[in-house]
């Protein structure tokens, strides 16, 4: 995959290196600018509250307003 | 028979090629939820930091639109998580936590404020990443201090109970009177909360403080006693 890619990259090596590397670089941001925003809250790392189910939080609201 | 080989060794290549181009990528999600998540964070919280401290200077007399604090009441300072001032707004969804700052409930139970009679003030902020501003929770002790800043008053807190893990379902813990604290009259309480273990978020660690005096803030905002 990886050599394909080489093969078809235009120029001597040091031209081919060259366009490999700014085309890492671009996946690199897109994966930071896009696909990692993206991704992340669909992954259970950054819950940090207390919080009910969706069926609780009306409930507990409801308790916390009797108070 | 050669024919069918290079064409396994070629197929094999590809599979191998992928399953390492998956390990880079998650290499690289680690740095950016445990570094660049961070940088962003930092630089967005304390330009708002630094927006709320102008506003304040002036007196709080800026016209309307003039100043964005975007629902800011103050900092947070605990000397014993060494991460300086941790800017507080309204609300805790995640949106607005990944700023960088920490944020009072909403719901599911409504946070007092500290300048409220009576209630539990109480706060979430990320444990990692997004400016981890509660990352060293599990460092603070029984009797340490916890100083909450407005543009008026230093309002100190003792803190007298730690819980370290708990469902994400306690949501008891931010009552008004937090019973499972202990305590059972009505008080000035602030409650911290964040996720637990580090890296996860599998429970919660609440972290509990009374309020111990309010200083009214000089000329000079010299700090407190507890943040020198």
């Amino acid at each position: 995959m990886y050599g394909w890619i080489w093969r078809h990259l235009p120029g001597n090596a040091w031209v081919r290196a060259f366009i490999s590397l700014v085309l890492v670089l671009g996946v690199v941001y897109v994966l930071f600018q896009y696909v990692f925003p993206w991704a992340e809250p669909l992954l259970p790392f950054g819950d940090v509250t207390v919080d009910g189910a969706s069926a609780d939080t009306g409930a507990g609201g409801e308790r916390g307003a009797a108070r | 028979m050669s024919r069918v080989r290079s064409r396994i060794a070629g197929v094999m290549s590809v599979l191998g090629e992928l399953l390492i181009t998956v390990g880079v990528v998650l290499g690289l999600f680690v740095v950016y939820s445990l570094w660049w998540t961070n940088v962003l964070a930092d630089r967005e919280s304390s330009r708002q930091a630094d927006l709320m401290r102008d506003g304040w200077k002036g007196g709080g007399a800026a016209g309307p639109g003039a100043l964005d604090t975007q629902d800011g009441v103050g900092f947070l300072h605990v000397p014993a998580m060494k991460n300086g001032e941790v800017l507080v707004k309204k609300g805790t969804d995640l949106k607005e936590l990944n700023d960088g700052t920490a944020g009072y409930y909403t719901k599911p139970v409504k946070s007092a404020l500290p300048w409220d009679a009576k209630g539990n003030f109480s706060l979430a902020a990320h444990r990692d990443g997004h400016g981890a501003k509660f990352h060293n929770i599990h460092k603070i002790k029984n009797g340490d201090p916890i100083v909450f800043e407005t543009r008026d008053t230093w309002y100190v807190y003792k803190v007298y109970k730690s819980l370290p893990e708990t469902s994400k379902y306690n949501v008891d813990v931010i009552d008004p009177v937090p019973k499972e604290s202990g305590r059972t009259k009505a008080g000035r309480y602030i409650t911290l909360t964040t996720c637990t273990p580090v890296f996860t978020s599998d429970y919660r660690y609440i972290v509990w403080g009374e309020l111990v005096r309010e200083v009214k803030v000089d000329k000079d905002r010299s700090k407190p006693a507890e943040l020198r």
